[in-house]
């Protein structure tokens, strides 16, 4: 049997390993075709490599030799094409190539608008997400001295946190009236706003990029926001988000079905016969809604339901609590269950602690039973919380328990009976 | 990618093994040569009113250990186990390693280093240096290594002596700061390491038994016990504490990382890793929060592969691991934790295969 997997993501890698796990190199052989790195690498640490705090190669989750221990074939190329009725793919270098079983597992690309000027700037807009994007940004960033970053989300602080760390000075422009209304409550966006704008970045709410104006070279030069601003820079970061790759789809023999990403069933099978798909480039139908998911844990857990599903077994896919995790710049941030989009008539509790950047969350329904927690600036176990909710546990439980759910360094566990409480309905 | 500017580079070349870091090195082992081989550095410690170039090397020592530890504390000053660890790390080397030596000799009394322990310190369980060591000191020597060092390691790990006390892991986690990332992680390194360090650990419990025999039985009575005896000790003495411990160790951190010897030779290490594998001490990871970004295998100075059981939600409990934080402290999302429990994840194998096949690669 021959497993084909596009994409040496975090989905396609899970998926490889999963597959392995089963069937040894005499039933099943893998081959993971990518076209970005001949290697796996951790999509997330991106911008450690860009700060000098990791060399590239650190970047690699696994040892080099453990692919060829585990047979797992590496090829570095790029698939052009898919004939699922042939059950067989086009590389653009090596040909035809025939398979038994396919993952597309080829992930997101960065969000873009054609503002006006884009198309006359041929040089200076980077995104954050692909090592080429990495390259792209350091190339850039000797000559850099001013930059602006567009889009308050997780990414853009990063590429926010990596330009300040080489001393660039950065504007940046945020949409919303406060920072990431979509994960956070105006409490804590400000609060991560006046952390950023400590940092030295000159932090603009409720503004939006206009227009790029390009150089002489065709490198960017200055950009003019929507209250007609021109602010000068010489780097443009666009993070605003992330779509699924399907536009390659559209071109080949046999397309898959695709709407906001390639449509697949609970057990990651697309409408081909012997093609699945996995990460962030799917669109999940759960029945009454579809889900695309574009974070690392959820195309890991993905990955490896696909393998499973792809080795015959009957999977389905029953997403967990949802919880999620980043950082921005200083503040570590652990979220689980529904936060920012949390029905009306909700009931929030927020603890702030006086004079520090430490912050809770917490949410429960009309039946007091929670549902959600946002938590800031120290360390939570994310996995008592989910059990929390899984368990529907009144307000007063849960805060009066709070501290069994710490995981702060030893001798720093956060004093959560010095913080203040406010409880607001929604 | 580096910072712009001369000062960008000079900081990326001397910490990645750039001309500067082995110009570093380089100007390191000139140094010790001197130290250890000459005593061009007498008169200099005459002329700063010391007592021997050992005050000075001291001094110095404890100099760059104030300094790098300052600068720690102030890098990770959010962390408290980081800021009292390292407190600590520097109370210890002025005082028990540095000043308390060197008041008792300006009062003629012999100098006793308390915080270095047997078999680290191999010398200290001679029995002729028993014998002849102040009463309090040679209780200490016999008690402290035998008992109260496995027992502590018991009870918090090997952390407790290795990153709190002594004073090659206080350098390494001081003035070596800068230079962690440098510890190789590969298999080979590992496959080194697992009998480098076991092999010096028997080296030491030869010598200090054949030893303390030669002397019980007497010289006269055997002269060719005693005669092995003294040729062991002298090597040993070489090899291991000037060259390995006293040289190897701090000159190769701009080339090879922070614990050098520490990793691959300490027999102080080896003891108290093969007593932290039955005890309390683990790191805990919280379950699917990886991201795989490998940051804690970067800045582990012991070269694990910490990453690997993090994406895996293995909790695990290394021989190796000397407990400095600092995986817990780099990870960006928090996953890591240091602690001290006897409850165990089952996952958590305890054989002696495991151990010598704990490498996860």
């Amino acid at each position: 049997m021959d497993y084909t997997i596009v994409g040496n993501g975090v989905a396609g890698i899970e998926a490889a390993f999963k597959i392995r796990e089963r069937w040894g190199p005499e039933q099943a052989s893998i081959t993971v075709i990518s076209d970005e790195t001949d290697y796996f690498f951790s999509r997330t640490a991106l911008m450690y490599a860009y700060m000098n705090k990791m060399r590239r190669r650190d970047l690699e989750p696994h040892d080099r030799q453990a692919y060829e221990r585990q047979s797992i074939e590496l090829v570095r190329d790029r698939v052009v094409d898919i004939d699922a009725d042939d059950q067989s793919i086009t590389l653009r270098d090596d040909g035809r190539r025939d398979f038994d079983r396919l993952l597309l597992a080829v992930g997101a690309k960065p969000r873009m608008i054609q503002w006006p000027g884009v198309d006359e700037t041929d040089d200076g807009i980077v995104h954050l997400v692909s090592m080429q994007d990495l390259d792209e940004c350091e190339r850039l960033t000797w000559t850099t001295d001013e930059a602006v970053v567009v889009g308050g989300g997780l990414i853009g602080v990063e590429l926010v946190e990596c330009l300040r760390f080489h001393g660039v000075d950065v504007t940046f422009l945020v949409r919303e009236p406060y920072f990431w209304p979509a994960g956070l409550h105006r409490e804590e966006g400000e609060m991560i706003q006046q952390h950023i704008a400590s940092h030295g970045v000159d932090v603009r709410m409720g503004e939006e990029l206009a227009e790029v104006i390009p150089g002489s070279e065709g490198r960017v030069e200055a950009i003019t926001t929507d209250t007609g601003e021109e602010i000068p820079c010489q780097m443009l970061g666009i993070a605003i988000g992330v779509t699924p790759r399907t536009d390659w789809l559209d071109s080949t023999t046999t397309p898959p079905s695709c709407g906001r990403g390639i449509h697949v069933d609970r057990s990651f099978q697309t409408d081909l016969d012997n093609v699945w798909a996995a990460g962030d480039c799917c669109e999940i139908d759960f029945g009454d809604e579809t889900r695309v998911e574009t974070i690392w844990y959820t195309a890991e857990r993905h990955g490896r339901l696909a393998g499973l599903s792809m080795l015959g077994d009957d999977v389905t896919y029953d997403p967990p609590v949802f919880f999620n995790s980043s950082k921005f710049l200083d503040i570590e941030y652990t979220t689980v269950g529904t936060v920012a989009d949390a029905p009306d008539g909700s009931k929030t509790l927020f603890r702030r602690m006086p004079d520090e950047e430490i912050t809770q969350r917490i949410i429960v329904d009309e039946q007091d039973q929670v549902i959600g927690f946002n938590m800031l600036g120290s360390r939570w176990d994310h996995t008592i919380l989910q059990q929390w909710i899984r368990e529907r546990r009144p307000l007063d439980w849960v805060r009066d328990r709070l501290s069994n759910a710490q995981f702060d360094v030893e001798f720093g566990r956060v004093p959560l009976e010095r913080m203040n409480e406010e409880i607001r309905r929604l | 990618m580096r910072q712009k500017g001369t000062l960008g580079w000079l900081k990326h070349d001397v910490t990645h093994r750039g001309i500067t870091a082995w110009l570093l090195t380089g100007a390191l082992l000139a140094f010790y040569l001197v130290l250890y081989f000459t005593d061009w550095l007498t008169p200099i410690a005459k002329s700063l009113g010391l007592i021997h170039k050992w005050n000075l090397y001291g001094a110095l020592y404890t100099l760059a250990i104030v300094t790098g530890g300052i600068y720690v504390i102030a890098k990770y000053r959010d962390n408290r186990y980081q800021v009292i660890r390292t407190s600590v790390v520097i109370f210890v080397q002025s005082t028990l390693a540095f000043s308390v030596p060197y008041v008792l000799e300006l009062f003629n009394q012999p100098a006793v280093y308390l915080s270095y322990l047997w078999p680290l310190e191999i010398s200290i369980l001679y029995p002729k240096n028993l014998a002849s060591a102040p009463v309090y000191f040679a209780v200490w020597a016999v008690v402290g290594s035998i008992l109260i060092a496995p027992i502590l390691g018991i009870f918090y790990g090997k952390r407790w002596y290795c990153s709190w006390v002594c004073g090659c892991g206080g350098l390494a986690n001081t003035a070596g700061e800068p230079f962690r990332h440098l510890t190789p992680t590969s298999q080979g390194w590992w496959n080194f390491e697992k009998y480098a360090v076991h092999i010096t650990l028997v080296l030491a419990l030869l010598t200090t038994g054949l030893v303390g025999a030669s002397y019980l039985i007497g010289p006269e009575q055997s002269p060719v016990l005693a005669s092995y005896a003294n040729s062991l000790q002298s090597w040993y003495g070489l090899l291991v504490v000037t060259i390995l411990s006293g040289i190897v160790g701090v000159v190769l951190y701009p080339i090879g990382g922070t614990r050098v010897w520490c990793r691959n030779f300490c027999p102080m290490a080896a003891i108290l890793g093969l007593v932290q594998k039955f005890g309390r001490f683990r790191i805990r990871v919280k379950d699917d929060m990886c991201i795989s970004c490998g940051m804690c295998t970067t800045y582990c100075e012991m070269g694990i592969d910490v990453r690997e059981y993090a994406q895996n939600n293995q909790d695990f409990t290394r021989a190796a691991c000397v407990g400095c934080g600092l995986c817990e402290e780099v990870c960006p999302r928090g996953v890591l934790h240091l602690e001290n429990e006897w409850d165990r994840d089952p996952q958590e194998s305890l054989t002696m295969g495991a151990l010598l096949e704990e490498s996860y690669k």
